[in-house]
């Protein structure tokens, strides 16, 4: 299971070097309890395009509730991508 | 209404130009008479589906810029990467490619300006810049990704609405610059260019604004090309370079480009208390509609009322007459006979620098007036390459029952329309640009110590 969830977090941070207003050296020791608002700068109009990178990145569509309710630290993401992923295995 | 004793002065200018580096290679480029027309490799990639492939393009390396596209990869750029560093990732995130071009002409034209910080930043500082068309290729993925894919809205991204809205590049202007005064952009068609430089003449010359960064833009999109492709009105067959051919005799079309030009203007006696470098003082702008119902047909009598607003409040006397002269069949030789009526037959040259560059669409007055201010720095007049052969025969239009223009042929105005570069003391131009919809615009510029 934790070792899953490294898994994707590297996942989530190969997609996170790709979002140029996200500056590198932030992206530099990012942990599950990482804030993407307070702790990386984000600009809050960029969520919406890392949510949409990931589902490009882990093959997985949310639903729009799941995005609405989605926290901002990277641990946040992680627990929505596996709940996705295993929502969809069990379809 | 304009305050007595209020004039406005161009103190800087920058952009993005068909075929070369920056400004300077545009200038010599341009006065030694050389073609910025090339074959379009985006246009060749479909043979049996486009008509015309020559084209003032401008790819994303020649402007040091590299194009970040998603995996998997598609033709739409997500993002815009600037190997020189001008503009901050933040700011190339909300621009479209003439985004990107406009910000990098208004920090051109800031530093030609010398403006300080503060001065940029003022209430007194307003953007106004515009394009001609929407953004195409931010949109195009947006449509296809939720129409043809079925995907949700957001894998357009979050930025489709800043990066492809009308008003994109005065946006985008002025949140990389900072200024507080006005930000607008006014939308023409062809007339953009010169429209908005004319607006934001007005705000300083009516005491609403001191300083504008303005003028026009055409990011390079095939998707802009397609429109004017499918009405047939492009120039075709000809080697690249000989392509864009007003007033000859065989012209068919005018040629697709793109590019963009921005100027930064200000109240004349603050530029001068501050010794700077003024390129010209704009002498006066006018503009109007042909009111004749009709959204393509040049119209004399518009273009006559034109040259009457424009004469209403200024003294014009130019020695250059900068056309708008886009090598379609009516357009140029009704436009030279307006100039011809207005003007008298001799006493000045016609320059129509879309010989050289194509028509920009939204960039072309804006670019075209840049060019301009580079005639009265050079002093020399454009050539009009390619018209080789001017019509020894009135056109049709010219032997309908009711025409009130002159009945000679182009033929008969040669000594107005060169096609070497002419040396001369020049020290008024008038710029003319029209657009689809039937609008017209005319600007008078002068060299300070004229």
């Amino acid at each position: 299971m934790a070792n899953e969830r490294q898994e994707i977090l590297e996942g989530l941070l190969e997609v996170l070097r790709t979002v140029r207003t996200i500056d590198p050296a932030k992206l530099e020791g990012v942990t599950e309890e990482t804030d993407f608002l307070t702790d990386m700068d984000t600009p809050s109009t960029e969520l919406i395009n890392i949510a949409a990178k990931v589902e490009q990145k882990f093959d997985i569509e949310f639903e729009d509730e799941d995005i609405d309710r989605m926290g901002s630290k990277v641990k946040d993401v992680i627990d929505l991508i596996i709940m996705v992923m295993e929502r969809s295995a069990n379809k | 209404m304009s305050v007595a004793g209020r004039r406005v002065a161009v103190v800087g200018m920058g952009g993005a130009f068909p075929t070369c580096a920056g400004l300077e290679e545009f200038d010599k480029k341009l006065f030694t008479g050389q073609s910025l027309i090339r074959e379009w490799p985006k246009a060749l990639q479909y043979p049996k589906q486009i008509r015309s492939t020559v084209a003032g393009y401008i790819t994303e390396p020649e402007m040091n810029l590299e194009a970040i596209h998603p995996v998997p990869e598609t033709e739409w750029p997500e993002t815009y990467v600037d190997h020189l560093g001008r503009i901050p990732d933040l700011n190339l995130a909300t621009a479209d490619l003439g985004c990107v071009w406009a910000m990098i002409g208004a920090l051109e034209s800031i530093e030609m300006a010398g403006w300080t910080k503060e001065e940029t930043e003022s209430e007194q500082t307003g953007v106004v810049v515009a394009s001609g068309g929407g953004g195409n290729v931010v949109s195009r993925h947006a449509w296809h990704a939720f129409y043809e894919l079925g995907k949700k809205t957001r894998m357009a991204g979050s930025h489709t609405v800043d990066r492809a809205m009308s008003y994109r590049e005065a946006a985008n202007v002025s949140c990389l610059i900072r200024n507080k005064g006005v930000c607008e952009s006014i939308i023409s068609a062809c007339a953009t260019g010169l429209g908005n430089i004319g607006y934001a003449y007005r705000l300083i010359k009516f005491g609403l604004q001191d300083r504008a960064i303005c003028g026009g833009v055409e990011g390079t999109a095939l998707e802009t090309f397609i429109g004017f492709d499918a009405m047939q009105v492009l120039s075709k067959g000809f080697a690249p370079e000989q392509s864009s051919r007003p007033f000859d005799v065989k012209r068919n079309g005018f040629v697709c480009s793109f590019g963009a030009g921005i100027v930064a203007l200000e109240e004349y006696e603050m530029a001068k208390a501050r010794g700077a470098n003024i390129l010209g003082v704009i002498d006066g702008y006018f503009n109007n509609s042909d009111g004749d119902g009709n959204m393509f047909y040049p119209s004399y009598d518009g273009q006559r009322r034109l040259w009457k607003g424009l004469m209403a409040d200024a003294e014009i006397k130019p020695e250059v007459v900068k056309v708008h002269g886009t090598a379609t069949p009516v357009g140029d030789i009704l436009e030279l006979i307006s100039v011809v009526d207005t003007l008298g037959e001799d006493g000045y040259h016609v320059a129509a620098p879309k010989a050289q560059f194509g028509h920009m669409l939204g960039a072309a007055g804006s670019v075209e007036f840049i060019a301009t201010l580079l005639m009265l720095k050079n002093q020399k007049v454009l050539p009009c390459i390619n018209s080789d052969e001017l019509n020894t025969e009135p056109e049709n239009f010219q032997k309908k029952d009711g025409w009130q223009g002159s009945d000679k042929p182009a033929a008969a105005y040669r000594h107005l329309i060169s096609q070497e570069i002419v040396e001369k003391e020049i020290n008024q131009i008038v710029c003319l640009n029209y657009g689809f919809g039937g609008t017209n615009s005319a600007m008078a510029v002068s060299r300070d110590d004229r």
